[in-house]
Protein backbone atom coordinates (compact mmCIF):
# COMPACT_ATOMS: atom_id res chain seq x y z
CA UNK A 1 0.00 0.00 0.00
CA UNK A 2 0.98 3.54 -0.64
CA UNK A 3 2.58 5.14 2.39
CA UNK A 4 1.33 8.50 3.44
CA UNK A 5 2.59 10.86 6.10
CA UNK A 6 0.11 11.78 8.82
CA UNK A 7 -2.00 14.31 6.98
CA UNK A 8 -3.27 17.02 9.29
CA UNK A 9 -4.56 18.90 6.30
CA UNK A 10 -7.28 16.33 5.67
CA UNK A 11 -9.14 17.05 8.90
CA UNK A 12 -12.65 17.92 7.91
CA UNK A 13 -12.09 16.92 4.30
CA UNK A 14 -14.37 14.58 2.44
CA UNK A 15 -12.42 13.03 -0.42
CA UNK A 16 -14.04 11.02 -3.16
CA UNK A 17 -11.57 9.37 -5.52
CA UNK A 18 -12.63 7.60 -8.70
CA UNK A 19 -15.71 6.32 -6.91
CA UNK A 20 -17.73 3.87 -8.96
CA UNK A 21 -20.77 1.98 -7.74
CA UNK A 22 -22.72 -0.48 -9.82
CA UNK A 23 -25.88 -2.27 -8.75
CA UNK A 24 -26.02 -5.23 -11.07
CA UNK A 25 -25.81 -3.71 -14.55
CA UNK A 26 -26.90 -0.26 -13.48
CA UNK A 27 -24.09 2.19 -12.82
CA UNK A 28 -25.21 4.58 -10.11
CA UNK A 29 -21.92 6.41 -9.68
CA UNK A 30 -19.33 6.52 -12.42
CA UNK A 31 -15.69 7.40 -11.66
CA UNK A 32 -16.57 10.33 -9.44
CA UNK A 33 -13.77 12.44 -7.97
CA UNK A 34 -14.16 15.53 -5.81
CA UNK A 35 -13.29 16.93 -2.41
CA UNK A 36 -15.34 18.85 0.12
CA UNK A 37 -13.60 21.42 2.31
CA UNK A 38 -14.38 22.52 5.84
CA UNK A 39 -15.75 25.92 6.78
CA UNK A 40 -18.22 26.32 3.93
CA UNK A 41 -21.54 24.79 3.03
CA UNK A 42 -21.04 22.62 -0.04
CA UNK A 43 -24.08 21.71 -2.06
CA UNK A 44 -24.35 18.36 -3.80
CA UNK A 45 -26.62 18.94 -6.72
CA UNK A 46 -28.13 16.63 -9.25
CA UNK A 47 -31.45 15.43 -10.61
CA UNK A 48 -33.18 12.53 -8.88
CA UNK A 49 -31.31 9.33 -9.58
CA UNK A 50 -28.04 11.11 -10.33
CA UNK A 51 -26.18 9.12 -7.67
CA UNK A 52 -26.18 11.58 -4.77
CA UNK A 53 -27.56 9.17 -2.18
CA UNK A 54 -25.31 6.37 -3.43
CA UNK A 55 -22.27 8.61 -3.01
CA UNK A 56 -23.34 9.54 0.52
CA UNK A 57 -23.99 5.91 1.40
CA UNK A 58 -20.48 5.08 0.19
CA UNK A 59 -19.01 7.85 2.35
CA UNK A 60 -20.61 6.50 5.53
CA UNK A 61 -19.69 2.92 4.69
CA UNK A 62 -23.18 1.56 4.09
CA UNK A 63 -22.43 0.64 0.48
CA UNK A 64 -19.07 -0.73 -0.60
CA UNK A 65 -17.76 0.99 -3.75
CA UNK A 66 -17.34 -1.18 -6.83
CA UNK A 67 -14.12 0.78 -7.42
CA UNK A 68 -12.42 3.83 -5.99
CA UNK A 69 -12.79 5.12 -2.47
CA UNK A 70 -14.44 7.60 -0.21
CA UNK A 71 -12.59 9.05 2.76
CA UNK A 72 -13.35 11.46 5.54
CA UNK A 73 -10.54 13.03 7.59
CA UNK A 74 -8.19 10.89 5.54
CA UNK A 75 -9.74 7.64 6.67
CA UNK A 76 -12.26 5.18 5.43
CA UNK A 77 -15.43 5.47 7.52
CA UNK A 78 -15.08 1.98 9.01
CA UNK A 79 -11.65 2.88 10.43
CA UNK A 80 -13.14 5.40 12.85
CA UNK A 81 -12.94 4.48 16.51
CA UNK A 82 -15.90 6.72 17.22
CA UNK A 83 -17.75 7.34 13.94
CA UNK A 84 -20.54 9.46 15.43
CA UNK A 85 -18.05 12.05 16.66
CA UNK A 86 -16.24 12.19 13.32
CA UNK A 87 -19.12 12.31 10.86
CA UNK A 88 -22.77 13.17 11.42
CA UNK A 89 -25.01 11.88 8.68
CA UNK A 90 -28.63 12.45 7.83
CA UNK A 91 -29.47 9.55 5.57
CA UNK A 92 -32.77 8.99 3.81
CA UNK A 93 -35.44 10.70 5.84
CA UNK A 94 -36.55 7.89 8.08
CA UNK A 95 -33.70 5.70 9.21
CA UNK A 96 -35.61 5.06 12.41
CA UNK A 97 -37.76 2.23 13.70
CA UNK A 98 -41.34 3.51 13.43
CA UNK A 99 -42.27 1.93 16.76
CA UNK A 100 -39.55 3.67 18.75
CA UNK A 101 -39.77 7.15 20.24
CA UNK A 102 -37.45 9.88 19.00
CA UNK A 103 -35.83 10.03 22.42
CA UNK A 104 -35.15 6.29 22.60
CA UNK A 105 -33.80 6.26 19.05
CA UNK A 106 -31.30 8.97 19.94
CA UNK A 107 -30.56 7.33 23.28
CA UNK A 108 -29.81 3.96 21.64
CA UNK A 109 -27.37 5.62 19.25
CA UNK A 110 -25.82 7.74 22.01
CA UNK A 111 -25.18 4.66 24.15
CA UNK A 112 -23.03 3.00 21.48
CA UNK A 113 -20.51 5.81 22.01
CA UNK A 114 -21.11 6.50 25.69
CA UNK A 115 -22.63 9.88 24.85
CA UNK A 116 -24.49 11.13 27.94
CA UNK A 117 -28.28 11.64 28.05
CA UNK A 118 -27.60 15.35 28.63
CA UNK A 119 -26.37 15.55 25.05
CA UNK A 120 -29.45 13.67 23.80
CA UNK A 121 -31.72 16.28 25.40
CA UNK A 122 -29.50 19.01 23.99
CA UNK A 123 -29.92 17.91 20.37
CA UNK A 124 -33.66 17.31 20.87
CA UNK A 125 -34.02 20.91 22.01
CA UNK A 126 -31.75 22.16 19.25
CA UNK A 127 -33.95 20.68 16.50
CA UNK A 128 -37.17 21.66 18.23
CA UNK A 129 -38.55 18.18 18.90
CA UNK A 130 -38.93 18.64 22.65
CA UNK A 131 -42.73 18.33 22.60
CA UNK A 132 -42.82 15.08 20.64
CA UNK A 133 -39.60 13.38 21.76
CA UNK A 134 -41.52 10.73 23.71
CA UNK A 135 -43.86 9.88 20.81
CA UNK A 136 -43.43 6.99 18.41
CA UNK A 137 -41.65 8.06 15.24
CA UNK A 138 -44.22 6.26 13.08
CA UNK A 139 -46.61 9.17 13.67
CA UNK A 140 -44.09 11.83 12.68
CA UNK A 141 -44.52 14.04 9.65
CA UNK A 142 -41.73 14.04 7.09
CA UNK A 143 -40.56 17.36 8.48
CA UNK A 144 -40.36 16.00 12.03
CA UNK A 145 -38.52 12.96 10.70
CA UNK A 146 -35.99 15.29 9.08
CA UNK A 147 -35.51 17.17 12.33
CA UNK A 148 -34.89 13.88 14.11
CA UNK A 149 -32.39 12.92 11.41
CA UNK A 150 -30.58 16.20 11.94
CA UNK A 151 -30.55 15.56 15.69
CA UNK A 152 -28.92 12.19 14.98
CA UNK A 153 -26.31 13.87 12.78
CA UNK A 154 -25.47 16.42 15.48
CA UNK A 155 -25.49 13.89 18.35
CA UNK A 156 -21.75 13.25 18.47
CA UNK A 157 -20.95 16.94 17.78
CA UNK A 158 -18.95 15.95 14.69
CA UNK A 159 -16.76 18.21 12.60
CA UNK A 160 -18.18 16.79 9.38
CA UNK A 161 -21.88 16.83 8.56
CA UNK A 162 -23.36 15.01 5.59
CA UNK A 163 -27.04 15.58 4.95
CA UNK A 164 -29.04 13.87 2.23
CA UNK A 165 -31.90 16.11 1.09
CA UNK A 166 -32.39 17.71 4.51
CA UNK A 167 -34.94 20.21 3.23
CA UNK A 168 -37.38 17.58 1.95
CA UNK A 169 -40.69 17.85 3.74
CA UNK A 170 -39.79 20.86 5.86
CA UNK A 171 -42.24 23.75 6.03
CA UNK A 172 -41.01 27.27 5.10
CA UNK A 173 -40.11 27.94 8.74
CA UNK A 174 -38.16 24.74 8.88
CA UNK A 175 -36.35 25.53 5.64
CA UNK A 176 -35.31 28.90 6.99
CA UNK A 177 -34.26 27.30 10.26
CA UNK A 178 -32.07 24.67 8.63
CA UNK A 179 -30.48 27.23 6.33
CA UNK A 180 -29.38 29.27 9.35
CA UNK A 181 -28.33 26.16 11.23
CA UNK A 182 -26.13 24.88 8.43
CA UNK A 183 -24.52 28.25 7.78
CA UNK A 184 -23.84 28.55 11.50
CA UNK A 185 -22.28 25.10 11.63
CA UNK A 186 -20.05 25.89 8.66
CA UNK A 187 -19.08 29.19 10.25
CA UNK A 188 -17.79 27.21 13.25
CA UNK A 189 -15.35 25.58 10.89
CA UNK A 190 -17.27 22.40 10.27
CA UNK A 191 -17.63 20.67 6.94
CA UNK A 192 -21.22 20.82 5.77
CA UNK A 193 -22.13 18.76 2.73
CA UNK A 194 -25.76 18.65 1.74
CA UNK A 195 -27.45 17.12 -1.25
CA UNK A 196 -30.48 18.49 -2.97
CA UNK A 197 -32.23 18.35 -6.29
CA UNK A 198 -33.57 21.83 -5.54
CA UNK A 199 -31.22 24.36 -7.09
CA UNK A 200 -33.02 27.30 -5.53
CA UNK A 201 -32.44 25.87 -2.07
CA UNK A 202 -28.72 25.38 -2.57
CA UNK A 203 -28.36 28.83 -4.13
CA UNK A 204 -29.37 30.32 -0.80
CA UNK A 205 -27.44 27.99 1.47
CA UNK A 206 -24.31 26.74 -0.26
CA UNK A 207 -21.18 28.55 -1.30
CA UNK A 208 -19.60 25.70 -3.18
CA UNK A 209 -21.28 23.26 -5.53
CA UNK A 210 -20.64 19.74 -6.68
CA UNK A 211 -22.98 18.96 -9.55
CA UNK A 212 -23.50 15.42 -10.81
CA UNK A 213 -25.68 13.81 -13.42
CA UNK A 214 -25.89 10.12 -14.26
CA UNK A 215 -23.30 9.46 -11.60
CA UNK A 216 -20.68 11.66 -13.29
CA UNK A 217 -19.18 14.91 -12.13
CA UNK A 218 -20.59 17.83 -14.12
CA UNK A 219 -19.21 20.74 -12.14
CA UNK A 220 -17.10 21.42 -9.05
CA UNK A 221 -17.22 25.16 -8.54
CA UNK A 222 -18.54 28.03 -6.45
CA UNK A 223 -22.18 28.98 -6.73
CA UNK A 224 -21.24 32.36 -8.22
CA UNK A 225 -18.99 30.87 -10.88
CA UNK A 226 -21.56 28.24 -11.65
CA UNK A 227 -24.17 30.83 -12.49
CA UNK A 228 -21.93 33.28 -14.34
CA UNK A 229 -20.01 30.57 -16.14
CA UNK A 230 -23.13 28.99 -17.46
CA UNK A 231 -23.33 31.31 -20.47
CA UNK A 232 -26.78 32.29 -19.40
CA UNK A 233 -26.06 35.94 -18.71
CA UNK A 234 -27.04 38.25 -21.54
CA UNK A 235 -27.59 41.90 -22.21
CA UNK A 236 -31.06 43.17 -22.91
CA UNK A 237 -31.30 46.35 -24.98
CA UNK A 238 -34.36 48.37 -25.86
CA UNK A 239 -33.71 50.82 -28.62
CA UNK A 240 -35.67 52.47 -31.44
CA UNK A 241 -32.56 51.83 -33.53
CA UNK A 242 -32.35 48.16 -32.65
CA UNK A 243 -31.73 46.95 -36.16
CA UNK A 244 -28.78 49.26 -36.75
CA UNK A 245 -27.37 48.56 -33.30
CA UNK A 246 -27.51 44.85 -34.06
CA UNK A 247 -25.43 45.36 -37.19
CA UNK A 248 -22.74 47.17 -35.20
CA UNK A 249 -22.71 44.63 -32.37
CA UNK A 250 -22.45 41.60 -34.61
CA UNK A 251 -19.12 39.85 -34.43
CA UNK A 252 -17.45 36.56 -33.59
CA UNK A 253 -18.78 34.99 -30.36
CA UNK A 254 -21.66 37.41 -30.14
CA UNK A 255 -25.17 36.16 -30.70
CA UNK A 256 -28.10 38.48 -31.00
CA UNK A 257 -31.77 37.67 -30.77
CA UNK A 258 -34.71 39.97 -31.15
CA UNK A 259 -37.69 38.60 -29.26
CA UNK A 260 -39.80 41.61 -30.24
CA UNK A 261 -39.50 44.78 -32.32
CA UNK A 262 -37.04 47.20 -30.79
CA UNK A 263 -35.64 44.70 -28.28
CA UNK A 264 -32.33 42.86 -28.51
CA UNK A 265 -30.98 40.09 -26.35
CA UNK A 266 -27.23 39.97 -26.79
CA UNK A 267 -25.04 37.30 -25.36
CA UNK A 268 -21.30 36.94 -25.61
CA UNK A 269 -20.61 40.53 -24.75
CA UNK A 270 -21.12 43.00 -21.91
CA UNK A 271 -23.50 45.87 -21.22
CA UNK A 272 -20.58 48.34 -21.25
CA UNK A 273 -19.59 47.28 -24.75
CA UNK A 274 -23.15 47.62 -25.99
CA UNK A 275 -23.44 51.08 -24.45
CA UNK A 276 -20.16 52.23 -25.97
CA UNK A 277 -21.13 50.89 -29.36
CA UNK A 278 -24.43 52.73 -29.24
CA UNK A 279 -22.76 55.95 -28.16
CA UNK A 280 -20.07 55.67 -30.85
CA UNK A 281 -22.77 55.48 -33.52
CA UNK A 282 -25.14 57.96 -31.95
CA UNK A 283 -27.88 55.42 -31.36
CA UNK A 284 -30.57 56.02 -28.75
CA UNK A 285 -31.03 53.50 -25.95
CA UNK A 286 -34.17 53.25 -23.83
CA UNK A 287 -33.01 50.39 -21.71
CA UNK A 288 -29.75 48.55 -21.12
CA UNK A 289 -29.62 45.73 -18.61
CA UNK A 290 -27.68 42.56 -17.84
CA UNK A 291 -29.83 39.49 -17.18
CA UNK A 292 -28.02 37.09 -14.90
CA UNK A 293 -29.16 33.53 -15.40
CA UNK A 294 -30.56 31.81 -12.35
CA UNK A 295 -28.87 28.84 -10.78
CA UNK A 296 -31.90 26.94 -11.92
CA UNK A 297 -31.21 27.83 -15.55
CA UNK A 298 -27.56 26.94 -15.22
CA UNK A 299 -28.41 23.63 -13.66
CA UNK A 300 -31.02 22.77 -16.25
CA UNK A 301 -28.59 23.57 -19.05
CA UNK A 302 -25.83 21.51 -17.49
CA UNK A 303 -27.93 18.46 -16.76
CA UNK A 304 -30.23 18.62 -19.77
CA UNK A 305 -28.26 15.99 -21.65
CA UNK A 306 -28.05 13.69 -18.66
CA UNK A 307 -31.77 13.86 -17.94
CA UNK A 308 -32.72 13.52 -21.57
CA UNK A 309 -30.50 10.50 -22.02
CA UNK A 310 -31.92 8.79 -18.99
CA UNK A 311 -35.49 9.51 -20.01
CA UNK A 312 -34.79 8.00 -23.40
CA UNK A 313 -33.31 4.94 -21.80
CA UNK A 314 -36.24 4.45 -19.47
CA UNK A 315 -38.69 5.10 -22.27
CA UNK A 316 -37.04 2.35 -24.30
CA UNK A 317 -37.54 -0.26 -21.59
CA UNK B 1 -33.69 31.66 19.14
CA UNK B 2 -31.84 29.21 16.97
CA UNK B 3 -28.99 31.60 16.41
CA UNK B 4 -28.63 32.05 20.17
CA UNK B 5 -28.66 28.31 20.69
CA UNK B 6 -25.94 28.04 18.08
CA UNK B 7 -23.53 30.46 19.73
CA UNK B 8 -24.25 28.92 23.14
CA UNK B 9 -23.10 25.54 21.93
CA UNK B 10 -20.13 24.24 23.86
CA UNK B 11 -16.84 24.03 22.03
CA UNK B 12 -16.02 20.75 20.33
CA UNK B 13 -15.81 17.80 22.62
CA UNK B 14 -12.17 16.84 22.74
CA UNK B 15 -11.49 13.76 20.67
CA UNK B 16 -11.48 10.62 22.73
CA UNK B 17 -14.27 11.66 25.07
CA UNK B 18 -16.82 9.48 23.31
CA UNK B 19 -15.84 6.06 22.04
CA UNK B 20 -17.64 3.27 20.31
CA UNK B 21 -17.27 0.34 22.71
CA UNK B 22 -18.57 -3.20 23.06
CA UNK B 23 -20.25 -2.27 26.33
CA UNK B 24 -21.84 0.69 24.58
CA UNK B 25 -23.22 -1.54 21.85
CA UNK B 26 -24.68 -3.92 24.45
CA UNK B 27 -26.37 -1.03 26.25
CA UNK B 28 -27.63 0.28 22.92
CA UNK B 29 -29.16 -3.07 21.98
CA UNK B 30 -30.72 -3.31 25.44
CA UNK B 31 -32.30 0.14 24.94
CA UNK B 32 -33.49 -0.80 21.47
CA UNK B 33 -35.01 -4.09 22.66
CA UNK B 34 -37.07 -2.58 25.47
CA UNK B 35 -38.10 0.60 23.66
CA UNK B 36 -40.43 -1.28 21.31
CA UNK B 37 -43.95 -2.17 22.31
CA UNK B 38 -43.72 -5.41 20.33
CA UNK B 39 -41.04 -6.73 22.70
CA UNK B 40 -43.32 -6.40 25.70
CA UNK B 41 -46.30 -7.88 23.88
CA UNK B 42 -44.46 -10.86 22.44
CA UNK B 43 -42.65 -11.67 25.70
CA UNK B 44 -45.92 -11.41 27.59
CA UNK B 45 -47.48 -13.85 25.10
CA UNK B 46 -44.52 -16.20 25.58
CA UNK B 47 -44.86 -16.08 29.37
CA UNK B 48 -48.63 -16.58 29.31
CA UNK B 49 -48.29 -19.48 26.86
CA UNK B 50 -45.46 -21.14 28.75
CA UNK B 51 -47.10 -20.96 32.17
CA UNK B 52 -50.75 -20.98 31.19
CA UNK B 53 -50.65 -23.85 28.73
CA UNK B 54 -48.44 -25.85 31.09
CA UNK B 55 -50.93 -25.36 33.91
CA UNK B 56 -53.93 -26.02 31.68
CA UNK B 57 -52.51 -29.28 30.35
CA UNK B 58 -51.19 -30.40 33.74
CA UNK B 59 -54.56 -29.73 35.31
CA UNK B 60 -56.51 -31.72 32.73
CA UNK B 61 -54.39 -34.86 32.26
CA UNK B 62 -56.72 -37.86 32.70
CA UNK B 63 -55.68 -39.96 35.70
CA UNK B 64 -56.97 -43.26 34.28
CA UNK B 65 -54.61 -43.50 31.31
CA UNK B 66 -51.68 -44.84 33.25
CA UNK B 67 -49.42 -41.83 32.64
CA UNK B 68 -46.50 -41.87 35.01
CA UNK B 69 -42.84 -41.08 35.33
CA UNK B 70 -40.74 -37.95 35.43
CA UNK B 71 -40.33 -37.63 31.64
CA UNK B 72 -44.03 -37.80 31.01
CA UNK B 73 -44.70 -35.40 33.85
CA UNK B 74 -42.23 -32.88 32.47
CA UNK B 75 -43.53 -33.42 28.94
CA UNK B 76 -47.03 -32.31 29.96
CA UNK B 77 -45.79 -29.48 32.16
CA UNK B 78 -43.41 -28.05 29.57
CA UNK B 79 -45.68 -28.30 26.52
CA UNK B 80 -46.35 -24.59 26.83
CA UNK B 81 -42.66 -23.77 27.18
CA UNK B 82 -41.90 -25.64 23.95
CA UNK B 83 -44.70 -23.86 22.11
CA UNK B 84 -43.73 -20.44 23.39
CA UNK B 85 -40.38 -20.88 21.69
CA UNK B 86 -42.21 -19.74 18.54
CA UNK B 87 -42.84 -16.35 20.13
CA UNK B 88 -39.24 -16.13 21.26
CA UNK B 89 -37.96 -17.03 17.81
CA UNK B 90 -40.26 -14.56 16.07
CA UNK B 91 -39.15 -11.75 18.39
CA UNK B 92 -35.52 -12.72 17.84
CA UNK B 93 -36.03 -12.51 14.08
CA UNK B 94 -37.79 -9.15 14.42
CA UNK B 95 -34.93 -7.60 16.41
CA UNK B 96 -32.91 -7.92 13.20
CA UNK B 97 -35.41 -7.76 10.35
CA UNK B 98 -37.34 -4.93 11.99
CA UNK B 99 -34.24 -2.78 11.57
CA UNK B 100 -34.08 -3.56 7.87
CA UNK B 101 -37.80 -3.04 7.19
CA UNK B 102 -37.85 0.34 8.95
CA UNK B 103 -34.46 1.54 7.77
CA UNK B 104 -33.10 1.98 11.29
CA UNK B 105 -30.33 -0.43 10.29
CA UNK B 106 -28.75 2.54 8.46
CA UNK B 107 -28.51 4.46 11.74
CA UNK B 108 -27.26 1.38 13.55
CA UNK B 109 -24.56 0.56 11.02
CA UNK B 110 -23.38 4.13 10.60
CA UNK B 111 -22.78 4.19 14.36
CA UNK B 112 -20.95 0.83 14.23
CA UNK B 113 -19.51 0.58 10.73
CA UNK B 114 -17.66 -2.68 11.34
CA UNK B 115 -21.08 -4.24 11.65
CA UNK B 116 -20.22 -7.60 13.21
CA UNK B 117 -20.19 -6.24 16.75
CA UNK B 118 -23.83 -5.27 16.23
CA UNK B 119 -24.72 -8.88 15.47
CA UNK B 120 -22.84 -10.20 18.50
CA UNK B 121 -24.42 -7.55 20.74
CA UNK B 122 -27.92 -8.33 19.56
CA UNK B 123 -27.37 -12.04 20.14
CA UNK B 124 -25.81 -11.50 23.58
CA UNK B 125 -28.51 -9.14 24.85
CA UNK B 126 -31.45 -11.12 23.52
CA UNK B 127 -29.92 -14.45 24.54
CA UNK B 128 -29.39 -13.16 28.09
CA UNK B 129 -32.92 -11.78 28.34
CA UNK B 130 -34.42 -15.04 27.09
CA UNK B 131 -32.19 -17.09 29.42
CA UNK B 132 -33.24 -15.06 32.47
CA UNK B 133 -36.92 -15.02 31.58
CA UNK B 134 -37.15 -18.71 30.81
CA UNK B 135 -35.13 -19.83 33.79
CA UNK B 136 -37.90 -18.24 35.83
CA UNK B 137 -40.68 -19.57 33.60
CA UNK B 138 -39.41 -23.14 33.42
CA UNK B 139 -39.03 -23.49 37.17
CA UNK B 140 -42.29 -21.66 37.91
CA UNK B 141 -44.14 -23.89 35.48
CA UNK B 142 -42.50 -27.00 36.93
CA UNK B 143 -43.54 -26.18 40.50
CA UNK B 144 -47.03 -25.17 39.36
CA UNK B 145 -47.50 -28.43 37.47
CA UNK B 146 -46.20 -30.46 40.38
CA UNK B 147 -48.77 -28.78 42.62
CA UNK B 148 -51.46 -29.76 40.11
CA UNK B 149 -50.12 -33.33 39.72
CA UNK B 150 -50.00 -33.77 43.49
CA UNK B 151 -51.41 -37.16 44.46
CA UNK B 152 -51.30 -38.57 40.89
CA UNK B 153 -48.72 -40.85 39.32
CA UNK B 154 -47.20 -37.75 37.63
CA UNK B 155 -46.66 -35.95 40.93
CA UNK B 156 -44.06 -36.25 43.65
CA UNK B 157 -41.14 -35.27 41.44
CA UNK B 158 -38.48 -33.11 43.01
CA UNK B 159 -35.84 -30.89 41.38
CA UNK B 160 -33.32 -32.95 43.34
CA UNK B 161 -34.35 -36.19 41.61
CA UNK B 162 -31.88 -37.72 39.20
CA UNK B 163 -31.89 -35.85 35.86
CA UNK B 164 -34.78 -33.49 36.66
CA UNK B 165 -32.67 -30.38 37.16
CA UNK B 166 -30.75 -31.22 33.98
CA UNK B 167 -33.97 -31.58 32.00
CA UNK B 168 -35.34 -28.28 33.31
CA UNK B 169 -32.11 -26.50 32.40
CA UNK B 170 -32.30 -28.34 29.09
CA UNK B 171 -35.57 -26.52 28.33
CA UNK B 172 -33.89 -23.19 29.11
CA UNK B 173 -30.95 -24.14 26.88
CA UNK B 174 -33.28 -25.12 24.04
CA UNK B 175 -35.16 -21.81 24.15
CA UNK B 176 -31.95 -19.79 24.23
CA UNK B 177 -30.51 -21.87 21.37
CA UNK B 178 -33.63 -21.30 19.24
CA UNK B 179 -33.62 -17.57 20.09
CA UNK B 180 -29.99 -17.30 18.92
CA UNK B 181 -30.70 -19.35 15.80
CA UNK B 182 -33.63 -17.06 14.99
CA UNK B 183 -31.44 -13.93 15.19
CA UNK B 184 -28.94 -15.47 12.77
CA UNK B 185 -31.74 -16.43 10.38
CA UNK B 186 -33.04 -12.86 10.54
CA UNK B 187 -29.55 -11.54 9.80
CA UNK B 188 -29.15 -13.88 6.83
CA UNK B 189 -32.55 -13.30 5.23
CA UNK B 190 -33.12 -9.68 6.41
CA UNK B 191 -36.83 -9.97 5.72
CA UNK B 192 -39.45 -10.56 8.43
CA UNK B 193 -41.91 -12.71 6.51
CA UNK B 194 -39.18 -14.75 4.84
CA UNK B 195 -37.32 -15.36 8.08
CA UNK B 196 -40.40 -16.32 10.09
CA UNK B 197 -41.56 -18.56 7.27
CA UNK B 198 -38.15 -20.21 7.09
CA UNK B 199 -38.02 -20.69 10.84
CA UNK B 200 -41.46 -22.25 11.12
CA UNK B 201 -41.19 -24.24 7.90
CA UNK B 202 -37.61 -25.47 7.96
CA UNK B 203 -36.66 -25.44 11.63
CA UNK B 204 -39.96 -26.44 13.21
CA UNK B 205 -42.11 -28.39 10.74
CA UNK B 206 -39.80 -29.95 8.15
CA UNK B 207 -38.03 -32.38 10.54
CA UNK B 208 -41.42 -33.57 11.77
CA UNK B 209 -42.80 -34.06 8.27
CA UNK B 210 -39.61 -35.73 7.11
CA UNK B 211 -40.18 -38.66 9.46
CA UNK B 212 -43.21 -39.55 7.34
CA UNK B 213 -41.01 -40.12 4.29
CA UNK B 214 -40.46 -43.79 3.35
CA UNK B 215 -36.65 -43.68 3.22
CA UNK B 216 -34.63 -44.96 6.14
CA UNK B 217 -31.80 -42.47 5.74
CA UNK B 218 -34.24 -39.66 6.46
CA UNK B 219 -34.93 -40.90 9.95
CA UNK B 220 -31.17 -41.31 10.44
CA UNK B 221 -30.66 -37.67 9.59
CA UNK B 222 -33.61 -35.93 11.24
CA UNK B 223 -32.18 -36.07 14.79
CA UNK B 224 -29.38 -33.82 13.52
CA UNK B 225 -31.77 -31.23 12.09
CA UNK B 226 -31.27 -27.80 13.72
CA UNK B 227 -34.69 -27.88 15.36
CA UNK B 228 -34.20 -31.39 16.77
CA UNK B 229 -30.70 -31.35 18.22
CA UNK B 230 -31.70 -30.01 21.66
CA UNK B 231 -34.33 -32.75 22.19
CA UNK B 232 -32.12 -35.05 24.24
CA UNK B 233 -31.45 -32.28 26.75
CA UNK B 234 -35.16 -32.13 27.56
CA UNK B 235 -35.20 -35.69 28.92
CA UNK B 236 -34.90 -36.73 32.54
CA UNK B 237 -33.64 -40.11 31.34
CA UNK B 238 -31.25 -38.92 28.64
CA UNK B 239 -30.42 -42.48 27.59
CA UNK B 240 -33.79 -42.46 25.78
CA UNK B 241 -32.61 -39.72 23.43
CA UNK B 242 -31.57 -40.38 19.83
CA UNK B 243 -28.44 -38.32 20.44
CA UNK B 244 -26.21 -38.40 23.49
CA UNK B 245 -26.09 -35.33 25.75
CA UNK B 246 -22.62 -34.41 24.49
CA UNK B 247 -23.69 -34.88 20.87
CA UNK B 248 -26.71 -32.70 21.50
CA UNK B 249 -24.56 -29.83 22.80
CA UNK B 250 -22.05 -30.37 19.99
CA UNK B 251 -24.68 -30.14 17.27
CA UNK B 252 -26.32 -27.09 18.80
CA UNK B 253 -22.88 -25.51 18.65
CA UNK B 254 -22.33 -26.65 15.09
CA UNK B 255 -25.61 -25.17 13.86
CA UNK B 256 -24.98 -21.88 15.66
CA UNK B 257 -21.48 -21.63 14.20
CA UNK B 258 -22.84 -22.36 10.72
CA UNK B 259 -25.70 -19.87 11.05
CA UNK B 260 -23.61 -17.08 12.58
CA UNK B 261 -20.72 -17.73 10.22
CA UNK B 262 -23.00 -17.26 7.24
CA UNK B 263 -24.72 -14.26 8.83
CA UNK B 264 -21.35 -12.62 9.59
CA UNK B 265 -19.95 -13.14 6.09
CA UNK B 266 -23.11 -11.76 4.50
CA UNK B 267 -23.25 -8.83 6.91
CA UNK B 268 -19.72 -7.84 5.97
CA UNK B 269 -20.16 -8.33 2.24
CA UNK B 270 -23.60 -6.95 1.54
CA UNK B 271 -24.52 -3.29 1.30
CA UNK B 272 -26.74 -2.18 4.13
Amino acid sequence: MERRPARRSVVGMIEIEHLTKRYGKKTAVDDLTFAVKPGVVTGFLGPNGAGKSTTIRAIVGLDAPTAGLARVNGKHYSEFRSPLTEVGALLEAKSVHAGRSAYKHLLALARTHGIPTRRVHEVIDLVGLHEVAGKRVGGFSLGMGQRLGIAVALLGDPAVLILDEPVNGLDPDGVKWIRLLLKGLAAEGRTVFLSSHLMSELAQTAEHLIVIGQGRLLADTTVDDFVSGSGQSRVRVVSPDAARLAEHLAGPGVSIASPERGVLEVSGTEAAVVGQTAAAHGLVLHELRTDRGSLEDAFMQLTADAVEYRNTLEGAK
Amino acid sequence: MTAAAMTDRPAYAPKGEYRLTGAGLLRSEWTKLWSLRSTWIVLLCAVVFAGGLGALISGSVPTDQGFSGADMSLGFAMAGVSLSSVFIAVLGILTVTGEYSTGSIRSTMSAAPRRLSVLWSKAAVYGAVVAALFTVMVFATFFLSQALFDGTALGGISVGDDGVLGALLGYVAMIVYLALLAIAIGAILRNSAGSIGFYIGVIMILPELATLLPWNWVSDVTPYAPGNVPNTLLLVDTSQGTLGVGESWLWMGVWLVVAYGLAAVLLKRRDV
